[in-house]
Order: structure tokens, then sequence, then C-alpha cells
């Protein structure tokens, strides 16, 4: 059985269809790419995978459970984790507090507790910042856990929302568009991330990225998406040679 | 769910065993405790020593009503970022469902009992008429995954009947007997019934007033607040959807309701305002609470729901995504903030013993709006600050009359344009920083990062 399985969605906006059909499936400790030109509707993917907006028709189905048209927070504790193409950070709380409020979600706790200082909320906060500090520490954040997150360079601001996502413990998590505005070594440092987390946490990862090179390095499969529709799936090397692609999206490579 | 170990937590100071419950919940309050017993003396002293006029001691305490309110409020609208600006309807709610019990159900003090029942039987008759209500809400929001256009319709049905039974039942009280299609208004009956039934029992207790009437008005205390909080459930649930603007709006639509009700209700004395009320909030009382309200908003503040309540605010989607419920951070927001402010308006109505619904309306909702907002959204004792300077400056201004208002309302502009963030911005006045327990302090890093790895 697939983790992630999309069956059929189509998800329309008034006249215009923004995925239509759209097959998909991801297994457990699987690393696959979504690619396609502006527009294409891979941000619409996610969107309807994390409950941001419900599919029109169709069924999402994560690990046998149906979380089509489920609010997002649900979706989450369902399993399900993800970062932002623009990146959304909580700015008025530092690094180690952004990874703390993820935890905290799936720990829960108790006003009593809460407003009585007891030693089971003493001793929860406790555990909760050391599994942060831990999380933070394995993403290379750890020293910069008590500075405002939206302080951060570019590509730490990035690694912290990867971290934040990885808190809930997530067995997919899904990146939008990660190496957005990175230099080429930050691209280096996020691939190899990347890579490391999905054998760290054993986790599946679907990623959307401009970056060929990135996706092509890392990802075991890739499905194309051109205006809603899926034109293309398959291994790195079928879909850069998959004409289609050529046509809608890659272009023709340059002769030498 | 695989992840890794969790190193076990720090422990401080090498403790072997963990001590006992009582003793480790004591240790983390005792600071509180000998503050709430040295009020006693402080008591003595501002009511029979014979050191403060009547009008400064009126002030005073004055001050503590308005810092339980704007510390109220300041989790409301600074920390969860909701602007609301009903909070005086809240006051009202839990000032009056206070006095009246008080004056009607106490017995003089005598009777905690009566008091106690009101309140069960106030609870009981909310209680079912809630349970109806969402029953009703679940059949309605169900029939719309039937078919998008049946809520509308059940809704507009439902709503004309209600009317069509309400009005008639208003035409009918004078005749007879009610006409047989009456189903709402019989409800309502009934559950007027219920509450009769309940909180005028006439189970009375024999107590000496000088130990019950202490009693009584920690139950008053309490059941007004936790009635604004229902109060604020009811407001919180309907606005959900709402930001920002049209947040303001319907807070202070829900404010104007209480307000015009308040002036129509002949029970609650109406416009004229409501009498008889003992006296009863002293230094000690209002301290108390005063003490009681910050440390309790301030340990939500720094602790798991304080940082959900931020993230929530910071950014609604983000939240959302790492597995928050918004929906419940938001509500929860408003009941907390609003429980509080139910407490400050019973003490309010026990040290004025005169309650009039214009004390409540808007001007008493924006003023205390400006006092969390010029202390600094988010900072705790900025609000204190403020609401000690605010209540305490148009006392100090009464020298220049009519002028006073004027030179008030220039200070303010004259804040905002130099201080926009506010006096304290999101700080506190004590060096503690926001996250909770400081003795956790985070291990230092051990391994090697891991972008160091291939």
């Amino acid at each position: 059985m697939p983790l992630l399985e999309a069956k059929n969605v189509s998800v329309q906006f008034g006249g215009l269809k923004a995925l239509s059909n759209f097959q998909f499936t991801l297994d457990q400790g699987e690393l696959v790419g979504l690619i396609g030109p502006n527009g294409a509707g891979k941000t619409t993917a996610f969107n309807v995978v994390t409950g941001v907006c419900p599919p029109t028709s169709g069924d999402v189905i994560l690990d046998g459970n149906s979380i089509a048209g489920l609010p997002t927070f649900r979706i989450n504790r369902a399993g399900l984790a993800r970062t932002f193409q623009n990146i959304r950070l909580f700015a008025g709380l530092s690094v180690l507090e952004n990874v703390l409020v993820a935890i905290d979600q799936s720990a829960g706790h108790d006003l009593v507790g809460t407003i009585l200082r007891s030693p089971k909320h003493l001793r929860r906060e406790r555990g909760q910042t050391a599994r942060a500090m831990e999380l933070l520490d394995t993403l290379g954040l750890a020293d910069r856990s008590a500075s405002l997150s939206k302080s951060l360079p570019y590509g730490d601001q990035r690694r912290l929302e990867i971290a934040r996502a990885l808190a809930t413990n997530p067995r997919l998590l899904l990146l939008d568009e990660p190496a957005a505005g990175m230099n080429p070594q930050e691209k280096l440092d996020l691939m190899n991330l990347i890579r490391f987390i999905r054998d760290r946490f054993q986790i599946g990862i679907w990623l959307i990225e401009h970056d060929m090179k990135l996706v092509m390095t890392i990802c075991e499969r890739i499905t194309v998406l051109d205006h809603g529709e899926t034109i293309s799936e398959g291994t790195p090397e079928q879909v850069q040679r998959d004409p289609k692609v050529i046509e809608a999206y890659l272009g023709e490579p340059v002769h030498q | 769910m695989k992840k890794s170990e969790p190193s076990t937590p720090p422990l401080a100071h090498g403790e072997t065993r963990e001590p006992s419950l009582w003793l480790t919940v004591l240790r983390s309050n005792w600071t509180i405790l000998v503050t709430l017993l040295l009020l006693w003396p402080l008591n003595w002293l501002v009511h029979d020593a014979n050191l403060i006029d009547n009008y400064t001691r009126r002030i005073i305490l004055l001050i503590g009503v308005s810092i339980i309110a704007a510390v109220s409020l300041q989790l409301i609208n600074g920390t969860s970022g909701q602007f609301s600006l009903g909070h005086a309807g809240f006051m009202a709610v839990g000032a009056y469902l206070a006095a009246y019990p008080m004056k009607t159900h106490s017995a003089g003090g005598t009777n905690p009992l009566g008091v106690l029942l009101f309140y069960i039987g106030m609870f009981l008759v909310i209680g079912i008429a809630g349970l109806l209500l969402l029953a009703l809400f679940l059949i309605i929001r169900k029939s719309g995954r039937a078919h998008p256009q049946l809520p509308t319709l059940l809704l507009l049905i439902v709503g004309v009947w209600f009317l069509w039974d309400i009005s008639s039942a208003a035409r009918v009280r004078d005749g007879s007997a009610p006409p047989a299609y009456l189903v709402w208004s019989r409800w309502i009956a009934l559950l007027g019934n219920l509450f009769d039934a309940v909180a005028h029992r006439g189970i009375t207790m024999s107590m000496p007033a000088g130990i019950g009437r202490p009693i009584c008005f920690l139950i008053v205390l309490i059941g007004g607040g936790a009635c604004a909080s229902v109060a604020g459930l009811i407001v919180g649930l309907p606005t959900l959807r709402l930001r920002g603007d049209y947040l303001a709006i319907a807070t202070l639509g829900f404010a104007e309701i209480i307000r015009v009700v308040i002036n129509n209700s002949a029970a609650l004395g109406g416009a004229t305002g409501f009498t008889g009320i003992p006296r009863l909030s002293n230094f000690a009382w209002i301290y108390g609470s005063v003490v009681i309200t910050t440390v309790v908003i301030w340990r939500i503040v720094n602790s798991g729901k304080g940082r959900t309540l931020i993230a929530v605010r910071e950014d609604e989607i983000a939240a959302a995504a790492v597995g928050i419920d918004t929906t419940h951070y938001r509500v929860f927001a408003f009941v907390i903030g609003s429980f509080f402010a139910g407490v400050a308006g019973a003490l309010f109505a026990h040290l004025n013993v005169y309650l009039n619904p214009t004390e409540f309306g808007f001007l008493r909702s924006v003023e205390l709006v400006v006092m969390v907002t010029l202390g600094g959204l988010g900072s705790i004792s900025g609000a204190i600050v403020t609401a000690a300077v605010l209540t305490l400056l148009p006392e100090l201004l009464r020298g220049f009359s009519e002028w006073r208002m004027i030179l008030y309302s220039l200070l303010l502009i004259v804040m905002m344009l130099v201080r926009p963030q506010g006096l304290l911005g999101s700080r506190e006045i004590w060096p503690w920083r926001r996250g909770g327990d400081r003795k956790a302090a985070p291990p230092p890093p051990t391994k090697e990062p891991m972008h160091a790895a291939p």
C-alpha cells in the first residue's frame, strides 16, 4: 500500500481547471519531484493534499485513510507536514520556539498543569525543549536557537522551516520550492540535507522545485504538470527525454 | 512515526527521585501564596489604619479592577492578536451576574448554597440550550454536504419560524392559554422553569454572615467570571471566521447587545441601574485577584499554550500546517480573557455597589483597548502600568476640569506618534524572557551539525 495516493483529483476555481485528474502515488521513504512551468498546478496539488483547498472531485489517501477535505491541522496530525514556497515562520518566536510549537501539538498540554506549573507540566516542557534542541542540532541550527526566527539568514530560515515540519513527526514531508532564492552553495547543502532527512527519518519526501539540477540529482521519480494535466511521469532520465516535457518546460538542449 | 529517540530531559541539580506532587506544586507557587497572605496586612493599612482618605482608596481599588480587565484583554488582543472591542460587554456580564445572585440569593451572605444553586441552574439552562443549538447547527452543516443550497434554506425556515413563534408568544402573553403551535417559546419557558426549580430551591444554609459573606463573594466572583467566559465562547464561536476590523465590529456589536439587554431587563434594574449590592470588594480581594489574574495569564502566555497562540497570531496557515487547531486556540483566548473580565466586573460591582449599563458602554471597551495598546501589545507589565496610569490620569487632571479629556487625548496622540509600539513593545519590565522554565537551559550541541556530512 502506498503512503500517499491521489486518485483522480481535480480542482476547479470557477472556470479554471487548476488540476485535472491528478493521479499520484508515493511510497514510504521515496523521494519524488513535481515540476512544471509556472501556473501548472504544482502548488495546487500540494494545497489539495495538505487540506488548504478541498478537491472538487477525487480522493486523497494517506496510509489507507481518506484525507480529502479534512482541515489542515488534522491532515498534519495524520502524518503529513509541509514547508511553504514563501517561507512562513512564526516571526515573533525564537528559533527554538518555532520548533517547540510544532512539538507541542502532538504532546498536548493541560491548562491546570500550565497554571499551577505542575511537575508533569515542567517535565513535559523540559522534555520538549530537549527534543526540539536535538532536532535543531540535527539540522545544524542549535547555536542559533535563541535568536528570533526572522533574524536568520535565508538558507537557515528554510532549514528551520524544515525542522519545524519534522517536529510534527510526519511520515511524508512536502517541500514547496525549497531551493528558491538560494545560491549554489546553499543549494548543494540543501540537496545533502534532503537526502539526509529521508535516510535519517525514513520518511517520504515530495518536492516542487524549479532547479533542474537539484531535482534530477536527488529525486527517484518525477511528475511533470502542465496546465493542470500530468504530461509525464517517470525517472529523471525518462522525463528529461520526454518530448512533451521538453516542449512544455525544459526546452531544447543547447547545441555544443 | 519514526524519530530519533528523544534524549532524556536534563534534570536539575542531580535529583534522583521526583518529590511529591503537592510539594513540587507548592514549590513553584509559594511566592504567590506569600504575596496573597501579605495582602491582608496591606488591606488593614488601606482600609482601617486611617492613612488614606476615601477618595484615594477608591482610586487605588479602581486601578486594581482596571489592571485585571487590561491584563485579560492583553491575552485576547495582544497574545492571540484578535482585535476585540467588546471587553466591557464581558465585564458587564460578570458584574451583573455576580451582583444579581449576591443580592437575591445569598440572604445577606448567610446562604452560599443559594448562590451556588443560582449558577448551577444558570449553567444547566445554558448547557441544554447550547446542546440544542449545537444539534441544530450540526444538522444544518451536515445538510450542506448533501446539497449546498440546503443550509441557507434550512436556516431561513428555522429563523422565520423562530421569530414568528416568539413574536406570537409575546402577543398572547396577556391572554390566557398560548396556542398549540408555539414550540420554541414553550421550550424557552420550560428552560425558565428548570432554572427556577434549581435556583429557587429554597434550601438555605444557616451560616454567620461573617463567614458566609466571603464564601458567597468567592462563589460570585468565580460564577460571574464563568458566565462571562460562556459569553466569550458564544461570541468566539460564530465570529471565528472574522479577522481584524471585522472581528472588532462583531465584538463591539456583542457588547452593545449586552448593554441593551441589561437596559431593558427589569430584573437587572434596567436603565435606572441595579442597586443594593453589598460593598464587599476591598483591597485584599481586588489585589488578590490582580495577582492571580497576572500569574495565570503570565503562565499561559509563557507556556506551550502561549507559544501556540502567538504562532496562530503570526501565521494562521503555517500554524495549521504544524497541526494547530487554530479555531480552538482563538476561542480559548476569548474564553480565558473574558473569564477574568467577568471577575473584574464582579469586583467592580461590589466596589461601586451600584451598576448602570452606561458604565459598560463602548467607551469603556475603547479605554481598555487603549490601555493594552499603549502598554505594548503582548506585554503584561505594560498593560499593568498603563492601566494604573490611565485610571489615575483623569483623576490627576481633574484640576483642569473641562480641559482634562482634551489633555488626555493629546497625550494619547503624542504617545502614538512617539512610540507606536507602546510603552514596552512586546517586552516586559522584569528581565525574564518568554520561553517558560529558564532552568531548563538547552543542552549544548554535542554532535557535528548534519550538513558537514556528505
